[in-house]
């Protein structure tokens, strides 16, 4: 090769990076205001989700005088932690508590064990009819809850079940309960995403069917467990619809239920609020209730589970994209 | 015994869904006969527990005539449906699209986007609605409804501040929905994606012609998800409906009816839905 066309080639790569270099100056202003616009996006979505509940922090430490008060809009004066305090004794705290564990964290744990069962059933195994047993799934995901509700009202009250957990933890063991069609769905599609060699080796060394699934795929399948388990945990928690059809004694109300019957305490120092606490709801729209106490109730009843989520946050978000929930 | 391999493999199968298939019967099956036969007679209490006389449509008929909340609680959680969910799956994909972009405190703000999903079911989020605090406060703080007035005759203006209040409700009841298209996001391969940009494709193209048709399935899915739970949400009016007229006016024929018409109408707009993505899918 001779010197005139090295250089030329030099003179060519070094343009070409010049170029390149004012084409990423360009890229990187470009995506510094992409970036800006991007993050401000998400702070103002975030602060939708977050702003009830800092409302409601805000809300729930407040004294009624506070909220007549317009100088005051985030910080109380003082913090009034009596709102926790009647609202603990108005919603039975302890009771509902206990309750509410039960139901929720009994239901979940079923619900992983049965719905984590059928499901790897339905992923692989072929059988005669599991078309029409797949259909009949999607059904019973579709049915409204109302339209079975007095026949299986009655049912229950028959066996005796009612002011029980019995009608929680049955369903739930079969894979029925609250939304458990969702929970099946939910593992069919995580074990379609394992691969098949484990099972093979085991079954090939002489392990039998249960213990192969027990032993290698159930331990697998914790992403999927965790997602099962906070849906399940959170929507039973939060649930009224069923705790109201089965649990008819106060003694026996969960925690949602006592939040639901909650309408705020009059008590003597409050009622001389209550004037103009009334003024302020007839604005608002609302009923004059003592609105810091059902706010301090609400984040009660909720503070179990945020206290959860915030543990199993990470690893429920990593759960959902390895779960393959969406995958077909 | 000695069965052969296939054999075998059946009866496994149906020996992990048996448990399912005993389910099936005990809490779906025989509840939803036994509700439709309520449908068709009067149910009185006697002492050895419900008596039944056929009375043939008439508890049909009641709901179609008599009832004068049945036919208007119906339209109006149609009309609600027809809003919410064409804002709810917009705002969710919208939403996932966000948060599938790798950046800085991605699990931040993934934590806070699902924060929904842990409230906003069921009686927290409801006192927190009547107490007006799942509303943003621009509404009321800035005098916007005066303000604009100005500028949108009043006829126009209010619908449209209805619908943006609403939209902070939709926000709230699309917490799933932006869990199921994120982890479909994240199911597209990145090469599809790298092949585009080398071809020079914007964002823009790279949406409509890559992300958008592979959610396809996943738009059809969280369709039947949102329009579902709606439908077997408790603070629906259909449903309160249906618990006053069994729990509190204990007919229970009567609220079996209602119950399986509402049942009769779901399945009519899901199949509508299933319709239109069938065709769509096609492609």
């Amino acid at each position: 090769m001779n010197m005139p066309a090295m250089r030329s080639v030099q003179t060519a790569v070094q343009k070409k990076l010049t170029v390149d270099r004012r084409f990423l100056y360009m890229r990187r202003t470009r995506s510094i205001a992409e970036n800006t616009f991007y993050y401000l996006l998400l702070f103002t979505l975030s602060f939708v989700f977050v702003y009830p509940l800092l409302y409601m922090i805000s809300q729930s430490l407040m004294r009624p005088s506070d909220i007549a008060d317009a100088t005051i809009r985030w910080i109380p004066k003082s913090f009034e932690l009596n709102n926790y305090a009647e609202a603990f004794k108005s919603i039975n705290y302890f009771n509902g508590l206990i309750n509410s564990a039960w139901i929720s964290l009994g239901s979940a744990v079923l619900q992983i064990i049965s719905c984590s069962f059928i499901g790897y059933g339905f992923a692989r195994y072929q059988f005669p009819g599991k078309g029409l047993w797949m259909a009949l799934l999607i059904f019973t995901f579709l049915v409204p809850p109302t339209t079975i509700v007095v026949p299986l009202y009655i049912f229950y009250s028959d066996l005796g079940w009612i002011n029980t957990l019995f009608p929680f933890i049955f369903p739930s063991a079969m894979g029925f309960g609250l939304k458990g069609a969702l929970f099946v769905l939910i593992f069919i599609q995580f074990y379609r995403g394992l691969p098949k060699v484990m099972e093979e080796a085991a079954r090939i060394d002489g392990a039998g069917a249960f213990r192969t699934y027990w032993t290698i795929m159930f331990p697998l399948a914790k992403p999927a467990m965790i997602v099962v388990f906070l849906f399940s945990v959170v929507w039973h928690w939060n649930d009224v619809f069923q705790p109201n059809m089965y649990l008819l004694i106060p003694d026996y109300f969960n925690l949602a239920q006592n939040l639901a019957t909650f309408h705020g305490n009059a008590n003597a120092d409050s009622l001389q609020q209550l004037g103009q606490q009334v003024q302020q709801s007839d604005m608002l729209g609302s009923a004059p209730t003592l609105m810091n106490q059902i706010m301090a109730a609400v984040m009660l009843t909720i503070l179990p589970i945020l206290i959860l989520y915030l543990f199993v946050q990470r690893a429920f978000v990593q759960g959902i994209e390895r779960s393959g929930i969406a995958g077909e | 015994m000695k069965l052969s391999m296939k054999k075998r493999h059946i009866a496994e199968g149906y020996a992990f869904i048996s448990i399912w298939i005993v389910g099936f019967f005990l809490f779906m099956a025989v509840p939803l006969g036994r509700s439709l036969y309520y449908t068709f007679n009067e149910l009185k209490p006697t002492k050895d527990g419900l008596a039944a006389t056929f009375v043939g449509l008439r508890n049909y008929r009641q709901a179609f005539t008599t009832d004068i909340h049945f036919v208007p609680l119906l339209t109006d959680t149609m009309k609600d449906l027809i809003v919410n969910v064409p804002l709810i799956l917009i705002f969710a994909m919208f939403s996932a699209i966000l948060l599938n972009r790798q950046s800085f405190g991605k699990t931040f703000f993934r934590g806070v986007f699902f924060l929904p999903v842990i409230i906003a079911s069921g009686i927290a989020l409801r006192k927190l609605l009547q107490q007006g605090a799942a509303r943003l406060p621009i509404f009321n703080d800035w005098n916007l409804y005066q303000q604009l007035r100005a500028f949108i005759p009043g006829d126009l203006l209010e619908p449209l501040l209805e619908y943006a209040d609403s939209l902070t409700l939709v926000m709230w009841d699309s917490g799933v929905q932006i869990l199921i298209f994120l982890a479909a996001l994240q199911t597209i391969s990145p090469a599809l994606y790298e092949a585009a940009k080398m071809d020079g494709a914007t964002g823009w193209e790279i949406f409509w012609k890559i992300t958008f048709p592979m959610l396809i399935p996943i738009v059809f899915v969280n369709t039947l998800f949102t329009i579902v739970n709606s439908f077997t949400n408790p603070d629906n009016g259909i449903m309160n409906h249906l618990l006053h007229t069994v729990f509190v006016s204990n007919n229970y024929a009567y609220g079996s009816t209602i119950g399986w018409l509402y049942f009769i109408f779901i399945f009519m707009v899901l199949g509508i839905v299933f319709l239109a993505f069938r065709r769509r899918m096609a492609y």
